[in-house]
């Protein structure tokens, strides 16, 4: 498993189960960054609720969250006052009311799944929608291509949206008339991570150079020191344990929605992708230290000297022989 | 920061249960195997040496990902074609810590989706698990995942506490036997106080496979399974398992009761071909109750393992301290998928109940009709939540408070070291 | 829970040849068995057909008495009856006429006695003491034998319920089954103790 699934695989679970065969739920779980989820059954066996918690909560919704979960889910969604308490977002499914096909179910299943990306995706949104006004506004698109790499005055941005998706770190995203700039800032508990981590980064922009990779969004590491774009921004920390991850999304990397969502659902795990392979990494440098020492091992083994076969005899003094 | 739910992990011989602290029912429950692609060369009874990374330019080109290409549970089952399984867990311990660390990377990442820096974990280990396997388990979890905090506790213990649930339970006391039952082995476990007495633990080699094996060799004397489909054989015998049986009091009586009626006790079993979808009828018969009747007559399935499993109840506690012996009497707890046949627990019940009195009465008797005894009280507990039973234990112990205290957390791991968690602390005991 | 044994191991009152009970038992076979006094309740022989599936699943059985001889024997000769009416490649198992004509020749067939050569459980029973006694205990097991082969016949081949329109039993009978239950004969490749008469 190289990359993580963006759908979270206990709701396709249970509700795959669950649509097949109602039956009490009360199940609480997580998701990555701080999001928990409640699976209930309140009312009655075939109506499940499904609430979520989500630390980012209200910067998500300032940048128009519920309207875009309000088109996904259409009435699904419950208002504000019916959400369930100590939670921001809950679906009520009527397992009596559900779409006849197999492809449907599948397919509002897969829906379901992805609320928390869906949740997310909300300010990127927004954030492709303003480059693609700026855009148009901007007169010299041509001209623009040449003038790369930071923000150089001037030129007329969106706003700097932020979610704080975890308790010390945050999104940055910001729209501009030729691409979309978004910044992570992560923290590295340990310094094993962070070394780790800046190898790991420092491969990005390598494999960048690859042929079939030109593609690929432009991406940028900076330790310490937060990048230009949002060093104006009071508060951020600074130090050793701090990393800056900056992506350049240009519009082909959104212009049509279904590589704009996959390239959503990508974004927001980045944080998670990455810890996830500081982990794998450690793993595997687990495992090719445990074969080397068991190969020290064999090594010492082997360096061990003949025991010489000392003569065996009974008690009557009459001696074995071994053939 | 409000805390998220801990972790709670089982990790069986046969299978995982994971799940998150709180809830009734593990989330996953799938087989502990783990699919690695085939390494050339891989024979010869050693594992390949992984691949050692090439020359420091353009990393990714030369640098391989055989490490992230594999599978585990359900999914390594269905990959097994083209995957070598292994099955990192034997008896109970882990054996294999580079499968056993890379099933855990995958159970978290992709299956609970959690960042382990965010959680505690609680993690389960066989009674008599070496300390060494405790720390190896510790330096996983602490070093490669950074969890917050990390338990290690006994199945035993664990499946004790889970029977809190039965309506039984007058008292919450983690004094009893335990009669683990799984897939592989029984396990019957004396536990005093949330500590297991180590020297009187017996293991009894009949279990779920057994049993599956048991139902599968009756077919064949009755020529029914000509009818089976030899590749879906032992599906269908577990189906019938797990569908059909149950522990009936007496051998001679039940043959009759189904002579009187057979309309009322033979069964049918409707099974369809795995591959090709063709339909076939199996009549299902006596194995209904004697499947699960070689746990109490060990003799009709295995020719060297005699002792029913009333009897060994019986040895694990008359070898226990005198003192907790009445507790244990009072308490024998279920656990596991191969105890949830119907009257299971009462026939036990019975039994160990009849071995006890057999054996006052020979004391008595003995006494000259003396002494007379108050007689012991024996109580065999099954409930609800038995099939998984240890997970639900891990779930209710990790959403207490007092968890949070008696976990080792990183920060006293980064003082002491992975020898922090031979040092053990229970739930429920003043601390 | 070991092995059932016989019911009728305390009777001090019964009869015995070498070590072996001559126990009653309700049969309109002729022979010199003691008749059962009361044909209402059930028999050594009927005790060893309840118990047979029972026992024929256990390896070991204790001896506690004269009568778990009789039992055992009886036991055994059933286990042969039903290899007697196995299927083999070739010949499929017999309807039931046919069937309790060979169980028939098979009761009266020639077979060892306790103390013979070909007797398979020779450590267990003593011989019989004399040459009359050998010739009544021949005659009791010859009869116990022909009474045991037509009470099995009728078990293996049960009358076959009428079914009602609803696929639900009648609760009348029909027919007798054309093939021997297989619910029985299930337990033909099972051996009681590990042993079998084995006279052919």
């Amino acid at each position: 498993m190289i990359l993580l699934e963006s759908h979270n695989t206990i709701i396709q679970d249970v509700l795959t189960d669950r649509f097949e065969r109602p039956s009490r739920a009360d199940i609480q779980f997580v998701d990555y960054d701080n999001v928990r989820f409640h699976l209930s059954t309140q009312e009655a066996k075939t109506v499940l609720l499904l609430s979520m918690s989500i630390q980012c909560w209200p910067d998500l919704a300032k940048y128009g969250a519920r309207e875009h979960l309000q088109e996904v889910y259409g009435s699904l969604l419950l208002g504000e006052g019916e959400t369930e308490p100590e939670y921001q977002v809950s679906i009520r499914i009527d397992l009596e009311a559900l779409p006849e096909g197999p492809e449907d179910r599948a397919e509002l299943i897969s829906k379901l799944s992805h609320l928390k990306s869906t949740t997310m995706s909300a300010p990127f949104l927004a954030a492709f929608s303003e480059q693609s006004s700026l855009q148009a506004n901007f007169k010299d698109a041509a001209g623009a291509q040449q003038s790369d790499l930071g923000g150089q005055g001037g030129e007329k941005k969106g706003d700097l949206k932020i979610i704080k998706y975890r308790e010390e770190e945050a999104i940055f995203i910001q729209a501009s008339h030729d691409r979309v700039t978004v910044i992570f800032s992560t923290v590295f508990k340990e310094e094993t991570d962070r070394v780790y981590g800046r190898v790991f980064l420092q491969e990005f922009v390598d494999a960048r150079r690859l042929q079939s990779l030109q593609s690929a969004p432009q991406v940028q590491y900076s330790n310490r020191e937060p990048p230009l774009e949002i060093r104006h921004l009071p508060g951020l920390k600074n130090g050793e344990d701090w990393g800056y991850v900056t992506f350049i999304l240009s519009p082909r990397h959104f212009s049509n929605p279904a590589t704009a969502q996959s390239a959503i659902n990508r974004i927001q795990l980045f944080r998670d992708y990455l810890h996830y392979h500081i982990k794998c990494s450690k793993a595997y440098m687990h495992s090719r230290m445990r074969h080397r020492v068991a190969e020290f091992l064999k090594v010492l083994n082997r360096a061990k000297p003949e025991v010489a076969v000392a003569e065996r005899k009974t008690a009557s003094g009459r001696t074995f022989r071994t053939r | 920061m409000s805390r998220q739910a801990p972790l709670v992990i089982d990790n069986g011989t046969g299978y995982t249960k994971m799940g998150f602290a709180g809830n009734s029912e593990p989330s996953f429950v799938f087989p502990t195997v783990i699919a690695t692609h085939q390494t050339a060369g891989a024979g010869g009874g050693g594992r390949a040496p992984p691949p050692v990374a090439g020359k420091p330019s353009h990393l990714a080109s030369k640098r391989g990902i055989e490490d992230l290409d594999f599978y585990i549970g359900d999914e390594a089952v269905v990959n097994s074609k083209t995957y070598d399984l292994h099955y990192p867990i034997k008896h109970g311990q882990i054996e294999n810590w580079d499968h056993m660390e890379r099933f855990w990377e995958q159970s978290i990442f992709k299956y609970l989706r959690a960042e382990p820096e965010d959680h505690y974990v609680l993690l389960t280990e066989p009674p008599l698990n070496p300390p060494e396997n405790r720390e190896n388990t510790a330096e996983i979890m602490f070093e490669s995942f950074n969890v917050q905090g990390l338990y290690i506790a006994v199945q035993a213990v664990l499946a004790l506490a889970a029977s809190w649930t039965s309506s039984k339970v007058a008292e919450r006391t983690l004094t009893g036997v335990v009669i683990d039952s799984g897939d592989g082995v029984t396990h019957t476990i004396p536990v005093a106080e949330g500590y297991v007495i180590g020297s009187s633990i017996k293991h009894v080699p009949i279990a779920g496979r057994d049993i599956t094996s048991f139902v599968q060799q009756l077919l064949r004397d009755r020529g029914d399974s000509a009818s089976i489909p030899p590749e879906d054989s032992m599906r269908v015998a577990e189906k019938i398992k797990e569908d059909y049986t149950y522990v009936c009091q007496d051998i001679v009586k039940e043959f009759k009761k189904y002579d009187a009626d057979p309309y009322k006790y033979f069964a049918r079993f409707s099974g369809e071909h795995s591959v090709t979808g063709r339909k076939y009828d199996i009549d299902v018969g006596y194995e209904r109750f004697l499947a699960p009747e070689i746990f109490f007559n060990p003799e009709i399935y295995s020719s060297d393992f005699l002792t029913p499993l009333p009897e060994v109840v019986d040895t694990v506690i008359q070898t226990s301290p005198i003192d907790v012996r009445r507790g244990l009497y009072k308490n024998i707890v279920l656990s596991g998928g191969s105890t949830m046949f119907k009257d299971f627990g009462k026939r036990l019940q019975r039994d160990v109940k009849n071995i006890v009195d057999g054996r006052i009465a020979g004391s008595e008797t003995r006494s000259g009709s003396l002494m007379k005894s108050s007689g012991v009280e024996v109580n065999v507990i099954s409930h609800k939540r038995q099939r998984y039973a240890v997970w639900y234990g891990g779930s209710l112990m990790a959403s207490t408070p007092e968890f949070f205290n008696v976990s080792h957390s990183r920060v006293d791991y980064e003082e002491y070291g992975p020898s922090l968690v031979r040092r053990f602390s229970v739930f429920g005991s003043s601390s | 829970m070991p092995a059932y044994h016989s019911s009728y191991n305390d009777d001090p009152s019964v009869r015995q040849v070498g070590n072996t009970a001559i126990l009653p038992i309700s049969t309109k076979v002729r022979g010199p068995a003691p008749i059962a006094s009361d044909p209402s309740q059930p028999d050594i022989i009927e005790e060893a057909l309840d118990l047979f599936r029972a026992n024929c699943l256990f390896r070991n059985f204790e001896i506690k008495g004269p009568a778990d001889r009789l039992l055992i024997y009886l036991i055994l000769f059933i286990s042969e009856c039903l290899t007697k009416l196995a299927p083999t490649p070739g010949r499929p198992s017999p309807g039931y006429q046919e069937a309790t004509k060979v169980l028939q020749t098979l009761a009266v067939d020639s077979f060892a006695l306790p103390g013979d050569a070909g007797f398979p459980l020779n450590s267990l029973y003593h011989a019989p003491g004399s040459r009359p006694d050998a010739d009544a205990l021949r005659s009791y097991l010859t009869q116990t034998r022909t009474e045991l082969a037509l009470r099995l016949a009728d078990r293996l081949y049960p009358p076959e319920q009428t079914m009602g329109p609803d696929g639900q039993p009648t609760g009348q009978t029909g027919a007798r089954a054309a093939k021997p239950s297989k619910w029985w004969m299930s337990f033909q490749k099972r051996r009681f103790m590990g042993r079998s008469l084995g006279s052919a």
